[in-house]
């Protein structure tokens, strides 16, 4: 027991000495921002899918959002992929199509397996542009958005690039400023000091992009994946092709605003992270590719954060069991367990990185909210470890993965 | 003491240090003085000209002075709305008999006439500057923003410390420094010795005898091929040789002289493209660049450190322009860029590197 208990520490002590790495490079060290720069150019034709599912509460938003982007008109094409809904967005849809003739072309899924992958899948036949940019519909970009999502696109070794994510519902309820202060950290600190460290910024599915010749040579998009983003990371990884993280390339999102849906989401998370780390964790550490070292080590890591939180709570249990059978040298490992284990919090970024990116931003009285983060911490902890437990169960019964979608909060437009 | 007061004393004690942390996270979620969504730039504030316009629309503001001024050949002085003064200028000349090197003077707008604004020199005009015609700087000046419905020019080691935007064509004469952005709807022409961070025109000229309109690089309207090479290690492409496809190098990259690529290249250390050597697509760099004399460039030159670029090469061309970006820029004369070039740190004009 007490040697698992060891493991188990080291491996939470790995996780601390990597959040304050991350952190104070992102304080201290030099800002790679390669791509930000390049604000005129010969543009690309690009292809905007903007992936649906019951979305009349926010769809016209990105649509109206898009069409007023800087980006030549003649060179944009929006697809949205209203994948099998049953509202009103298909009627909302072609509106816009009728309003802005020539610049939208949607597409209409019917039928098919359920999930974001599949549908973008099946969208894929009306693309037919290099470069690909993908919007969940509840998401809003800015006018020069496009562009610098667009820009890395020039550098032949970019597969994919992402931008960061911004609560726009941020001060609705206690759940939401928490999830504010979690993307905060997770992009302005996690996402970025990769960036600067060559290692591996993650692909987040929305605000995102990809290059069609990589997407193809890494076989599309992977539709018995939970979560298409992780698992198009680590492919195009695997494939010699980069993925930019653009931390100035910011878009406002709708984060869920009751409990339920918001461990509903993060369920889904760590159930598809934990699918791709099985995928293609021991190849991606071990195996024969173009990962380099930094990238081998870092990407494991980073597969590795959803596992966290059993390892964490395994650990826990590990601990007070010695504790009581009163084994002296344990005193100085539970200490240890008590202070990295609050420190590293497995799937969420850390509270000294989540406060670091909040002066980084600029805000002032909302790090007073940091405290607050150990509730949700405590939620998630339990959630991804109750996410864990019934993917094994589901394994063992041979048991389909559902998808569900995250719910959305804003009043439909008008 | 009592063991029940002092176990109830340590409890309480305990919850109350248990719950510091949480009072001003309270105070916080009680009052949302801090819960608005995080600014982000949706009005592409990133756009050069975005000063330029917002400035412009500001000016609408004292048109009709203006335009008294001008059919009467007088001055007027007054406050705009945000309690900024003005001083609005019926003939351009008229400001180089001003005491604007006066202590204590009042330093206002100055907005002049459609006859060109002569500036005197070895002055500092700390407020912005718009002109209806030309706006032509004596020596020695220091400035915050110019806008210029026609050109502008700068006297010798002039300075601008936030924007300048020409409607004709903005030139620098030698030793200037350029602190912030410089864009013209015409062209740019810097001279030696000038520094410079963000400058955005149709062409970018450096040097008196930089011709924009020298025939620069013939490449096809569209790079269609999506090939892609890689390599682990240093690479080169010989001299005269044709590479077709986009080439990825982990080392070095030497693209010899008068070599063609037709595609783009990134390198993930430094990379070297001789002289009269061209490149069809974008050119990429993790690292140092170094670009020859009478090279050419098509698409987007980025390199992670520093650009050094020789006489004679074009970057884009003039249907097709590009950006220039790095950290640091040394440029010799005699090279001309279409589109942006962007030092994040410093660029340089410099004589020879």
């Amino acid at each position: 027991m007490i040697y698992v208990l060891y493991v188990i520490v080291s491996v939470i002590c790995i996780y601390t000495a990597r959040h304050y790495w991350f952190t104070l490079n992102r304080l201290f060290a030099f800002q790679r921002h390669p791509y930000i720069d390049i604000d005129t150019a010969d543009w690309p034709p690009v292809t905007v899918l903007v992936a649906a599912h019951n979305e009349e509460k926010v769809v016209a938003n990105i649509l109206s959002a898009l069409m007023t982007v800087k980006y030549p008109e003649d060179k944009m094409l929006v697809i949205p992929v209203n994948d099998r809904s049953t509202d009103r967005t298909r009627e909302i849809i072609d509106e816009f199509v009728e309003r802005f003739p020539g610049r939208i072309r949607p597409f209409h899924r019917k039928e098919g397996k359920g999930g974001k992958a599949a549908a973008l899948k099946d969208a894929m036949e009306l693309v037919e542009t290099e470069v690909i940019l993908i919007f969940d519909a509840d998401y809003i970009p800015g006018a020069g958005l496009i562009r610098q999502l667009t820009a890395p696109f020039f550098d032949p070794e970019v597969g994919g690039v992402m931008g960061r994510v911004v609560p726009m519902n941020c001060g609705t309820n206690l759940l939401t400023r928490l999830l504010d202060l979690e993307r905060s950290g997770g992009y302005q600190v996690d996402q970025q000091a990769r960036m600067n460290l060559r290692l591996v910024p993650q692909h987040g599915g929305t605000v995102a992009g990809v290059r069609l010749s990589a997407l193809r040579e890494i076989g599309g998009w992977n539709d018995t994946s939970l979560t298409e983003d992780t698992d198009l990371t680590y492919r195009l990884l695997l494939h010699g092709w980069k993925t930019v993280y653009q931390n100035r390339s910011e878009c406002y999102e709708e984060v869920p605003e009751t409990w339920p849906v918001r461990i509903k989401q993060i369920k889904r998370w760590a159930k598809g992270h934990n699918q791709a780390m099985v995928t293609y964790g021991l190849h991606l550490l071990l195996g024969k590719h173009r990962a380099s070292l930094r990238e081998r080590v870092d990407g494991t890591l980073l597969l590795g954060v959803y596992i966290m939180a059993p390892f964490t709570l395994v650990g826990w249990a590990l601990a007070l069991g010695v504790f009581y059978q009163g084994v002296a040298p344990l005193h100085g490992i539970v200490a240890i367990l008590s202070v990295t284990a609050y420190a590293a919090i497995g799937n969420l970024a850390a509270f000294f990185e989540i406060a670091a990116a909040v002066r980084l931003d600029g805000s002032r009285k909302r790090v007073c909210l940091v405290p607050f983060l150990i509730l949700g911490f405590a939620v998630s902890i339990f959630a991804v470890s109750w996410a864990a437990v019934s993917q094994v169960k589901d394994a063992l019964t041979g048991a389909e993965f559902h998808w569900d979608k995250t719910e959305r909060f804003r009043k439909a437009a008008s | 003491m009592n063991p029940f007061l002092a176990v109830t004393g340590l409890i309480l004690l305990t919850s109350a240090l248990m719950v510091l942390p949480l009072v001003p996270a309270l105070a916080e979620l009680h009052s949302k003085s801090d819960a608005l969504p995080l600014s982000v730039i949706q009005q592409h504030t990133g756009e050069i000209r975005f000063f330029a316009d917002g400035f412009r629309s500001y000016m609408k503001g004292v048109e009709p002075t203006l335009r008294e001024c001008v059919s009467s050949g007088s001055h007027a002085t007054g406050t705009m709305p945000d309690g900024s003064e003005y001083l609005v200028l019926g003939r351009g000349e008229e400001a180089l008999f001003l005491p604007f090197r006066e202590r204590n003077e009042f330093k206002p707008v100055v907005i002049a006439s459609g006859s060109d604004l002569l500036l005197p020199s070895e002055t500092n005009f700390s407020k912005d500057i718009y002109s209806a015609g030309s706006v032509i700087g004596g020596t020695k000046n220091r400035y915050r923003a110019i806008l210029a419905e026609k050109e502008v020019r700068l006297g010798r080691d002039s300075s601008v410390m936030r924007w300048v935007h020409a409607v004709g064509e903005f030139s620098a004469d030698p030793a200037c420094r350029l602190y912030g952005r410089v864009s013209s709807d015409t062209g740019v022409r810097l001279s030696e010795d000038c520094s410079f961070l963000r400058l955005n025109a149709p062409y970018i000229a450096i040097g008196p005898n930089a011709d924009p309109k020298q025939e620069g690089l013939q490449v096809p309207a569209d790079v269609t091929t999506h090939q892609r090479l890689f390599h682990d290690g240093d690479f080169e492409i010989r001299a005269g040789e044709v590479f077709l496809g986009n080439l990825v190098v982990r080392g070095r990259l030497r693209i010899g002289a008068g070599a063609r690529v037709r595609g783009s290249v990134k390198s993930e250390k430094e990379l070297v493209l001789e002289s009269g050597a061209s490149v069809d697509g974008s050119l990429i760099s993790a690292s140092i660049m170094q670009i020859g004399s009478n090279c050419a460039i098509r698409g987007p030159v980025i390199a992670e450190r520093m650009v050094l670029i020789r006489n004679g090469t074009h970057c884009g061309t003039l249907e097709n322009h590009t950006t220039v970006s790095a950290p640091e820029i040394q440029i010799e004369e005699g090279v001309v860029v279409f589109g942006t070039l962007w030092a994040r740190d410093q660029g340089q004009v410099v004589a020879e590197l």
